[in-house]
């Protein structure tokens, strides 16, 4: 199967189908709406299906081969986070707040992203390593972190430069901003590790683990076998909350639009290199490139919106969420899944030479 | 029936905003609020729709004079720049004036 074949088939899926639906049914201003109980239950029901199967799954594999990959995610996040702020910034001129909240937006992972790669690569009947759930929890709060970080720093920076032209005693300037920095993170810190997505997700990674595969039995039929059908639900919701703000993508401008759209590539490749060189399986490889490729847009508004209040909450919501999640459930992941099957088995059965020699001759 | 008069103190904000709003109360030790969320539309287009953290949120505070000035003075400060917000102010009667 080619590249394109696999993208057309991906287009075919229940989850794609209903995302696409869902943005029709916006289009057409029908009052179609999941109910709101239901759509803030979604996400904390897929993030402890998430975990425990990580959970699970990390029982039979161990701990020990989880330290390697979780540490280079990491540092993958925070190198790919100063990259984008450096194009957003130069590039794409964008104001210091912008950058910064853009940058920490497409830096950070998506949970939603997390359970759509894990259903397509259920559909094709493959399995990544368990541990990748632990590696999406720590990976979730690294990026604003560091990007809150950063914006505190310039702008106490910024502050200290405009004092020291009245007056020479700036150090208590610095002081200053450098503790409003302090207590930002410090807060920041605090609610993304007690906010619920950590703490679910964390809390069903450590069930998984205690109760194992014996112990998943009795509520398999809800975390295992419901999990697709559930992310088809909330499917909708995402496509009538990304078609209401199809207008806004107008608004984001032809720069952001191709950022969103070449920056989750790049990084979902390298992603899914940098895995298969650990020595991931196809499945991990894959998911691993995801974490790396999705931009965050549930956690994003709630971290950003108070963190760095001055960036513009409807430019990395719209792009995030507009733009960057369906190219990557759609196109991206199948073009991932075509790299890692290429790169775990080279003479393997995406080929695409050999389709148009054969054809040749 | 003897009414005392107060000052009824109305902010409608982006739900983000309202930890902030009421961080800035309990610093200036006002311990009562009402809080609801609402949908709306104004200058920062259509609220309520989407994420839950989209929505608005509409705080009632009543609170007397004296502290009413520096409690909108701060709050017009430190959010009228990057938050979506209203706000105003009405004159209400209370029957128990010790209350506030």
């Amino acid at each position: 199967m080619d590249i394109l074949q696999l993208i057309q088939s991906n287009l075919l899926t229940p989850i794609v189908l209903f995302f696409l639906f869902g943005i029709i049914a916006a289009r057409i201003k029908s009052d179609l709406k999941i109910p709101e109980a239901i759509s803030e239950f979604l996400p904390i029901y897929l993030l402890a299906a998430i975990g425990l199967h990580g959970g699970i799954q990390m029982r039979t594999t161990g701990f020990e081969n989880m330290l390697i990959p979780m540490l280079v995610a990491i540092g993958l996040s925070l190198l790919f986070t100063l990259n984008h702020y450096q194009i957003l910034r130069k590039l794409g001129k964008f104001n210091i707040f912008d950058s910064y909240a853009l940058a920490s937006t497409y830096g950070a992972v998506g949970a939603v992203t997390f359970s759509v790669g894990l259903s397509f690569l259920k559909n094709q009947g493959v399995t990544s390593e368990g541990y990748l759930a632990a590696v999406l929890a720590v990976l979730e709060p690294v990026a604003f972190i560091l990007a809150i970080f950063l914006t505190n720093m310039a702008v106490s920076k910024q502050i200290s430069t405009k004092k020291q032209s009245f007056t020479n005693d700036s150090k208590s300037d610095i002081d200053v901003g450098l503790n409003e920095t302090k207590i930002k993170l410090s807060k920041v810190l605090r609610e993304s590790v007690t906010g619920k997505a950590i703490v679910i997700l964390l809390g069903s990674i450590v069930i998984g683990y205690i109760i194992g595969e014996e112990g998943f039995g009795p509520i398999k039929f809800v975390f295992d076998e419901l999990f697709t059908g559930a992310i088809v639900i909330f499917m909708i919701e995402m496509g009538i909350i990304a078609g209401q703000r199809l207008d806004d993508i107008k608004k984001v401008g032809i720069f952001l639009t191709s950022f969103a759209i070449i920056m989750p590539t790049f990084n979902g490749i390298i992603g899914v290199v940098v895995a298969t060189l650990m020595g991931l399986s196809l499945g991990g490889s894959v998911m691993f490139g995801l974490l790396l490729a999705s931009a965050s847009f549930i956690a994003a508004p709630a971290v950003l919106r108070n963190a760095i209040p001055q960036a513009n909450p409807s430019l990395y919501i719209t792009s995030a969420l507009g733009i960057t999640f369906p190219y990557n459930i759609i196109v991206l992941l199948p073009i991932m899944f075509a790299v890692a099957s290429f790169l775990h088995n080279p003479e393997g059965s995406i080929d695409l030479f050999n389709y148009s020699f054969k054809d040749l001759i | 029936m003897k009414l005392y008069p107060v000052k009824l103190l109305t902010i409608t904000c982006e739900i983000l905003a309202q930890q902030n709003i009421i961080d800035i109360l309990s610093k200036h030790e006002i311990t009562g609020y009402t809080t609801y969320e609402v949908n709306g539309n104004g200058s920062r287009g259509l609220r309520g729709q989407g994420f839950k953290n989209e929505k608005n949120a509409k705080i009632e505070i009543i609170l007397r004079e004296e502290k009413l000035q520096d409690v909108v003075e701060e709050v017009s400060r430190t959010l009228f720049a990057n938050f979506a917000i209203i706000l105003y102010v009405s004159d209400v009667g209370v029957l128990r004036t010790e209350k506030f």
